[in-house]
This record gives structure tokens, C-alpha cells and sequence, in this order.
């Protein structure tokens, strides 16, 4: 008998996987860095600005040009600025002349904190109500939650923060209407980031479930008398397990990217509210460093949910389906 | 039809109300009334006016204008940048198509809404950076689309043609590229709508979108924030007209996905009647008879088995054989409900004394894996990829009410392993579906389904796609199974040298009904039905009498029971008559034994 693991098959897929990551996250960069090039006005006269209180001079102007090495071509620029960017050296905000990197580590906790806990509000929600989708039939039941799911995902986030707001905290008087302090400011953040993303996820767990729960070994298991619920959790899932991990993956990122909606609405300091802040004074490096940030982040989070399906995905082994340890925990 | 117009309407009163918001609106939405601010709605204001006095519905109408203006223009753009695109890089095919297609894999990887902020966070907020930032975060996927499709036409021997031809690279794909092109897009675009408005409303929002004075939604909402609690006609029109649009567009982006919704296997079928027995007179020595089933018809909702009666006793083997698509499968799994949901069983049949047709899942558990086993034809596909041997087995074990602690459990599992003749069941238990050979699996299954030593085993075609050799050996086993245990058994197979060796009885279908019955030795070398000779005739079995020479049956195989309403063999019968198309035959007891029945109107002729 063939030891389980991890075969080279997908040994050989996983390096292809970082190889392909870190040429999108350079992709990013370059993406990124040319936003100065974009810009509109000159980034040294606004940092000069910013540090005399009023209208530089043009000498002020051209000492700010030579200390952040505006001269060099964009070339040069932008292998210095990756450089330090590594480092997490982000250089100076243009809105408050202070270093941007430590702000946004300050400011990376409330964002994964939030992106964390709406992330377990949409898996748990999206799990529930997509596998209801999968296992009721026709009827009003099934159709309630379809609609409930489709209507909640074309809800504008910061509509529904409104609706939250006007309901929870100014009719019931449950919650703060804004604010960072206790649980109870958590829920409708949480609500309103989590709820449209479980609505889409649902979507995907009930036709992939539907899918997996069509094969002939759901029949067999009717067949030895299994019931309903081990052949859900025991067959339907863990074989429509890789593109539910994909989508979580793609759910996560774009939870991140919801932050910036939602933190500007209650008021949380993270790196979404940073970037709104940064886009409306036109602060370019500050936009640089969270768009690379979050950008980073939705990147990584879509592409690591591909890498785990390749290693759980028994079509991905050469040997056709051993699956990973974790899954093999509790059915063998 | 008519259901996608309907979820399309909010998107066409959307475009009606964009478009003809200067004639619909009641007043000026710029007007300011500082005396009339925040009134509720009223005659004079139907929704009510916000803190400047300016009137909701005139904003609300003027703020589908503007919204419609900036989503057509981003559509247009990235339509038409995507398209071509898309169609240059299908058409040149080789290095350029990869490099581009890397370029729109990233581009469709980006997240949509940082790119659109970054665009406006460094040329700033205005309604022409507005189209451009969102251009670059929709034109991806048109050109995926558009791409894909035009890949897929390139090796087309109509454009070969035309090179031939000589066409210029831009007429092909001007003329004969970008057409075909644009379609697929313009579908993906009606549903890219909502994620467009969603888009320009949330940036507004923002305060990097559309600026004022313009009356966009979110900047609506934006601007009665500080009203929420007492104005509560601030809130909620906007947000029900992004909600509206953005909905109905998903809602037809569903429906053109065509995401069918018909339920999973897991529902169990559900009979409409419940049975028909009155008409049907008992056979005898009844004590003995282990399954009995009566009048079975099977339709989705087109019949695939029509009045199918047959009877088990115990100890004994039923066989049942016919052609694919004969319905003897159907005939054998029905009983139990392992039918697709959409079908609809009706009839009787009785397991003992208890009726079988309509029982609720719950009571199927009491019988599936308990009174009766099933072993499948495919047993790669009946076994859960995933999942080890021993974790099917166990799960069968406790299912019947066997198991015990997780190591009582694989006792049995181990046993019952090795009674159908597995080598070290220890380690096998281990391993996965598709590390067993096909015979191997075989086994597994019968072990699976003799877990609950059940009074019935129904195999279906549980020997082919095996060799010779494994047929015999996996014959023999349930031989031995039928003998040691006095077990019962159905055993469906198209091959009836096959279940010769094993049954007592048999009973051959054809076009969803029994043709022909009675037991194997009558049936055999005296068959009643032409099809049967046919059958015989395909595989020589010692002992049986040859009946009249068809090597190949011609015909088409595989009709319904309904198809025609005469006798379905009729095309492909050598001894039709005409009569044989205008009356169907029904089951008649043959005069040679009172239990060999055959449904041809030239008896035994
Ligand atoms: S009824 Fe006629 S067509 Fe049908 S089997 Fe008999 S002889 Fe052939």
C-alpha cells in the first residue's frame, strides 16, 4: 500500500503557484508605483506645503524634490521604492509629514480584526444557508432563502449599514451607532461586512453541494441506510470542499476590500478608512503604501484558497486521490 | 420568457427613468427651499425633501440620469476596449494571445473597487475620472469573454476559407471575428450593470465620486446621514433604487447562467399514488414470498417502466434481464426510492408484509442497509473518493445498528470483509476506492451490503466490466452468500449466460416491460417470447434449444413503454404480423407451467 502524502504531482503545482504569485504581487507593484506618475500635482510642492503650513517656495519646493529623490528616472525610483517598501519603509504622508509605515501597522490590527470576524459570520452563515439551498427541495422554504441570499448580496453595504443603524442602535437602542469600544460595536460591522459575502457564498455552496450530492455514492449511501445529515457532512461536502475553499478565499479578499466602506461608515481607524483618507487629500504615498496593502492582501488571499484546493483536490495527485490528513481525520 | 422580462423591469424603468428624468421630475432637483427642508412626504413632495428643501423624487429621477450616464459610458468604454482586445488576442493566438491573456488574468485578478480609489485617490474626485476609474476595473472580463469565444472560432474551416480567400486580417476581424464577439459580452454586460451602479454609488459615497451638486444616490445617502433619525424618507429611497437595479441585475445574470435549480438526489422520491392493488389478485403461497411488487410504473414523467410485477422468494434468486435502457435497473432500485428525485413511482410493493412505496426517508433507513443491501454496477463511482474502505464499511455497520466503539465497529468490518472472501481486511480497511482493483471493490460493496444481514440483496449488473475470471469468482460468492445465509436475491444484468449459473427464476424486459417470466430452466429451454429466443440466441447456453436464427436483433433498442401502441418488439420481431402493432400484448400464462409467463399475442408460437 501507497503511503498518503503529498505527492511530487502536487509538489510540482505548488511551485508553479508561488513562482505565479510573486510575479502578480510585482505585477501589483508596478501597478502601484505608477499611481505616482498619475498623479495630478507635484508631490514635492504638496509635501512642502504640508511642512510650512502654506505655500512653499520654490526653494522649499526643490530641498523636498531632492530629499525624496523625485529627480531619477521612474525607474530607478521605483526599484527604491520596492526596496524600502520591503522594509516596510513606505516613506512620509503628504497630508501629515509623518512616517506611513508605522501608522499603517498601528492600523493593520482593527482591519484584520474586522475583515476575522465578518470572515466567521460569512463562512458560518453562507455554510448554513447553502447547504439548506442544496438539501430542501422546490418550495417556498428554499426559494425564501435563494431570494433572501441574491437580495442580500445587491444590498450596497453602506445602505445596509443605515438600515442596521436606523434599526439596532437608534429605534431598539441594542448598539453604539459608531465607534470602536466592546463587543457590542462589533456586531454591525461584522453584520454588514459578513451578511452580503455569506449571501454569495451560499450561492456557490449550494450548487457545488447539489453537484456533489448527484454522484452515485450519495445513491449508495441511501442505499446502506445513511442518513441525511452524514451524507452532507460525510460525502457532499468534503467533495465540494474545493471550490467552497476557493470562493472563502475570494470571499476573504473581498472582505478586506469592504473594510473600506465600512470603517469609513463606523468610524474604525484601519487601513480601509486610511485609503479613503489618503484618496480624498490626494496623498499619493500613503495611497500607495494601503492600496499595496490590501491589494496584497486580496491577491494572496484568492490565490492561497487555489494552492489548498490543488493539495486537498484528489485529481491534482498522480495517484489519484489521497486526500490530506486533516480531511481524512473523522471519516477514516 | 416572460420571467426574465419581469426580473429585467427595474433595469428598463432604471433606463426609462434616466433617460426621461427631465420630463418625469416634478421640480428642479437643485432648487433649494430652505423654508421647505426636510419636510415628509406629501402631495406637493411625494418623497418628502431633504435638508436644503430640494425635492427627493427630483433627485432620486436625476440621480438615475446621471448614474445611467456614467454606467453607459464605462460600458461603452470597456465594452469596446475589451472587445477588441479580447478578439486581437483570440486572433493572433501563439506569444501575443498569452501575453495579453497574463495582462487580463491579472487585470480580472485585481480587486475592482482599490483600483477604482487609487485611479480617483491621484487625479481626483469629478465624473470624466469617475468613467475612467471605472473602465479600468470592468474591461477585463469582455475581453476574457471575447477571447474565449473568438479563440474557439479561429481553427473554423469558414476563416481558413477566407484567408484563402484573401480577406485582410482587419476585414476578418471586423466582419467575421467581432460579431460573434460582441454577443456573449453584451450578455455579460446586461448583468454587469448592477456591480457598475453598485460601484459609482459607493464611491460617491465615499466622497470620491460623483460631486455634488449633482444628485447621485450615494451621495444622497451621504448627505442624510446626519438626518437619519428624524428623516427617515432620507434614507430609504435611494438605497431602494441602488438595491433594485443591483438585484435585478444579478437576478438576470442567474437566470441567463441558466443555474437550473432541480433539487439534489438526496430528496427521496415521492410517490403520487400510493397503490393500486384492488384490481390485482393475489398469487399464492404468499408466506413465502420475501418481495412482492405489483404494478410498478416509473415516469419522469414519461414512463421508463410500465406495470412491472415481480416476486422474490426466499432463498431463491430472481434474475432480470434485458437490454440498457430497458428499464431493469429502475424496476430493482425503485422499491427502496434510490430513484433520481424528479421521479415519480407508482404501484405496490411489499417487503414482507410492509409497503414499501412512500415511506418517509426515516422509514427508508429502517429498511435500506437493514432488511435489504444493494450493490451497484460502477463501484468506483458508489464509493465516496474521499473516504477509506473501512469508513464506508463501519458507516454500513453502524447504520444497521451493529456498531459499537469505533474498534467493536471494525471487528465487524474486518469480518465482514473477509467473509466476501477479502485478504487482510486490516489493511484494506485502510485504503482508498481507487487503490482496489474493480473485483476487489466489487467485494467491498457486497460487504457493504451485507452489513445488515439483510433479507435481500439486489445486485445490479454486479459482474461487468470485469474479466471473465473475476466474474466467475464474484458468481461463485454469491452463490455460496445465497446458500450459506439462505439469503434473497435480484440480480439485473443484460447477460443472461451471466445469472444462468445463479438464478432460480427469471424475467426478461424489454422497453420498460416484462416480456417474458417464469423459472430459469422453463424459460430457458422453452422460451415463450421472440426476444427471449433473440437473447438465447446471442449466448449460447448448453442445454437450450435454439429458436429462430437473429445474430444482430435489428432495430432501435432502448423505446419506452409508451412509444407505440402495439408490441415494442414489433420493428425488430421476425415473426411480427400486423396485428402485433395495433394491440399490445399483455402477460399470459403459458400452458406449460403455471409460473412461466410471456407477452406475445402469437402465444408460443
Ligand atoms: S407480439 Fe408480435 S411483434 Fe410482439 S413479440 Fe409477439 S410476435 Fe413479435
Amino acid at each position: 500500500m501507497r503511503a498518503p502524502g503529498r505527492p511530487r504531482f502536487a509538489g510540482r503545482r505548488v511551485t508553479r503557484w508561488a513562482v505565479d504569485t510573486v510575479g502578480v504581487l510585482l505585477a501589483l507593484t508596478a501597478g502601484t508605483f505608477a499611481l505616482v506618475l498619475l498623479a495630478r500635482g507635484d508631490p514635492a510642492a504638496i509635501l512642502a506645503a504640508t511642512r510650512a503650513g502654506r505655500s512653499a517656495t520654490p526653494e522649499q519646493v526643490e530641498a523636498v524634490r531632492a530629499e525624496l529623490g523625485l529627480d531619477a528616472p521612474a525607474l530607478v525610483r521605483y526599484a527604491r521604492w520596492l526596496a524600502d517598501a520591503v522594509t516596510g519603509d513606505f516613506g512620509l504622508s503628504l497630508r501629515t509629514n509623518t512616517p506611513i509605515g508605522p501608522e499603517i501597522a498601528d492600523r493593520m490590527g482593527v482591519t484584520l480584526g474586522l475583515v476575522g470576524g465578518s470572515a466567521v459570520v460569512a463562512l458560518a452563515v453562507g455554510l448554513a444557508v447553502g447547504i439548506a439551498g442544496a438539501v430542501l427541495g422546490p418550495g417556498l422554504p428554499r426559494g425564501a432563502l435563494r431570494g433572501g441570499a441574491l437580495l442580500v448580496t445587491s444590498l450596497p453595504v453602506f445602505w445596509l449599514s443605515y438600515l442596521l443603524v436606523l434599526v439596532l442602535a437608534l429605534r431598539l437602542g441594542l448598539v453604539p451607532t459608531s465607534g470602536m469600544a466592546g463587543p457590542a460595536t462589533w456586531v454591525m460591522p461584522m453584520a454588514v461586512l459578513g451578511l452580503p459575502a455569506a449571501g454569495a457564498l451560499s450561492r456557490v455552496v449550494a450548487v457545488t453541494l447539489r453537484e456533489a450530492l448527484d454522484r452515485p455514492y450519495v445513491l449508495a449511501a441511501q442505499a446502506r441506510g445513511s442518513g441525511w445529515i452524514s451524507i452532507v457532512f460525510r460525502d457532499g461536502l468534503p467533495n465540494a470542499a474545493g471550490p467552497i475553499l476557493s470562493l472563502s478565499g475570494i470571499t476573504v479578499g473581498s472582505l478586506l476590500v469592504g473594510t473600506v466602506v465600512v470603517e469609513q461608515i463606523f468610524g474604525w481607524p484601519g487601513l480601509g478608512d486610511y485609503f479613503v483618507q489618503a484618496a480624498a487629500a490626494r496623498d499619493v504615498p500613503a495611497l500607495q503604501a494601503s492600496a499595496l496593502i490590501l491589494g496584497g492582501g486580496f491577491i494572496l488571499a484568492n490565490r492561497l484558497a487555489d494552492v489548498l484546493q490543488v493539495l486537498i483536490d484528489p485529481r491534482s495527485r498522480r495517484d489519484g486521490g489521497v486526500p490530506t490528513p486533516w480531511l481524512r481525520k473523522g471519516t477514516a | 420568457m416572460t420571467r426574465t422580462v419581469l426580473v429585467a423591469l427595474p433595469l428598463v424603468v432604471f433606463a426609462i427613468a434616466g433617460l426621461l428624468a427631465p420630463v418625469l421630475a416634478p421640480v428642479d432637483p437643485t432648487a433649494v427651499d430652505l423654508a421647505a427642508s426636510l419636510l415628509p412626504p406629501s402631495a406637493d413632495h411625494p418623497l418628502g425633501t431633504d435638508q436644503l428643501g430640494r425635492d427627493q423624487l427630483s433627485r432620486i429621477l436625476y440621480g438615475a440620469q446621471i448614474s445611467l450616464a456614467v454606467t453607459a459610458a464605462v460600458l461603452t468604454i470597456s465594452l469596446t476596449v475589451g472587445v477588441i482586445t479580447g478578439t486581437i488576442a483570440g486572433y493572433l493566438g501563439g506569444r501575443a494571445d498569452r501575453v495579453i491573456s497574463r495582462v487580463v488574468d491579472m487585470a480580472v485578478s485585481l480587486p475592482g473597487m482599490l483600483v477604482a480609489l487609487a485611479v480617483i485617490g491621484v487625479r481626483g474626485p469629478g465624473v470624466v475620472n469617475l468613467i475612467i476609474a471605472m473602465s479600468l476595473w470592468a474591461w477585463a472580463p469582455y475581453a476574457r469573454i471575447a477571447r474565449a469565444r473568438v479563440a474557439g472560432l479561429r481553427g473554423s474551416p469558414h476563416l481558413d476559407a477566407l484567408r484563402l480567400l484573401g480577406a485582410s486580417p482587419a476585414r476578418v476581424i471586423g466582419r467575421h471575428l467581432l460579431p460573434p464577439a460582441l454577443a456573449p459580452c453584451l450578455v455579460y454586460a446586461s448583468t454587469d450593470v448592477g456591480s457598475i451602479v453598485l460601484g459609482v454609488a459607493t464611491l460617491s459615497f465615499l466622497g470620491l465620486g460623483i460631486p455634488p451638486p449633482y444628485a447621485e444616490w450615494g451621495q444622497m445617502l451621504i448627505e442624510g446621514r446626519p438626518y437619519l433619525a428624524s428623516a427617515w424618507w432620507l434614507a430609504y429611497p435611494p438605497g431602494i433604487a441602488i438595491t433594485a437595479v443591483v438585484f435585478a441585475s444579478n437576478l438576470l445574470g442567474e437566470r441567463l447562467a441558466g443555474d437550473d435549480e432541480r433539487p439534489s438526489i438526496l430528496r427521496w422520491v415521492r410517490p403520487t399514488a400510493r397503490r393500486r392493488l384492488a384490481d390485482h389478485v393475489p398469487t399464492a403461497a404468499e408466506g413465502d414470498v420475501v418481495l412482492s411488487v405489483q404494478d410498478l410504473s416509473v415516469g419522469y414523467p414519461q414512463r421508463v417502466v410500465a406495470e412491472v410485477s415481480y416476486e422474490v422468494r426466499r432463498g431463491q434468486v430472481l434474475a432480470i434481464v434485458g437490454e440498457s435502457g430497458s428499464g431493469k435497473t429502475t424496476s430493482v432500485l425503485a422499491p427502496f426510492g434510490l430513484l433520481d428525485p424528479s421521479a415519480v413511482a407508482t404501484g405496490s410493493a411489499t417487503l414482507g408484509s410492509g409497503e414499501l412505496m412512500g415511506l418517509t426517508p426515516h422509514e427508508r433507513r429502517l429498511v435500506n442497509g437493514r432488511r435489504v443491501g444493494v450493490v451497484f454496477q460502477d463501484s468506483l463511482a458508489v464509493l465516496n473518493p474521499l473516504r477509506t474502505i473501512g469508513a464506508h464499511v463501519d458507516e454500513a455497520v453502524r447504520n444497521a445498528g451493529r456498531g459499537g466503539r469505533r474498534a467493536a465497529t471494525r471487528r465487524v468490518t474486518e469480518e465482514l470483509l473477509r467473509l466476501v472472501g477479502l485478504p487482510d481486511p486490516a489493511a484494506l480497511a485502510r485504503q482508498f476506492p481507487h487503490q482496489l482493483s474493480g473485483g476487489m471493490r466489487q467485494r467491498v460493496q457486497i460487504a457493504i451490503a451485507l452489513a445488515g444481514e439483510p433479507e435481500l440483496l439486489v445486485a445490479d449488473e454486479p459482474t461487468s466490466a470485469l474479466d471473465v475470471t473475476v466474474q466467475a469468482q464474484l458468481l461463485d460468492l454469491l452463490g455460496r452468500l445465497r446458500d450459506e445465509l439462505s439469503m434473497s436475491m435480484i440480480v439485473v444484468s443484460h447477460d443472461l449466460a451471466v445469472v444462468s449459473r445463479l438464478a432460480d427464476s427469471v424475467a426478461v424486459m424489454y422497453a420498460g416491460r416484462i416480456v417474458e417470466s417464469g423459472p430459469l430452466t422453463t424459460v430457458i429451454n422453452d422460451p415463450g417470447h421472440p426476444y427471449t429466443r433473440g437473447l438465447l440466441d446471442a449466448v449460447p447456453l448448453p442445454g437450450a434449444v435454439p429458436g429462430t436464427r437473429f445474430r444482430t436483433m435489428p432495430g432501435r433498442p432502448g423505446a419506452g413503454p409508451d412509444d407505440s401502441s402495439g408490441c415494442a418488439f414489433a420493428p425488430r420481431c421476425p415473426i411480427a404480423v400486423t396485428a402485433c402493432t395495433n394491440d399490445r400484448p399483455v402477460l399470459k400464462v403459458l400452458t406449460s407451467a403455471a409460473t412461466h409467463r410471456s407477452a406475445c399475442s402469437r402465444g408460443g408460437a
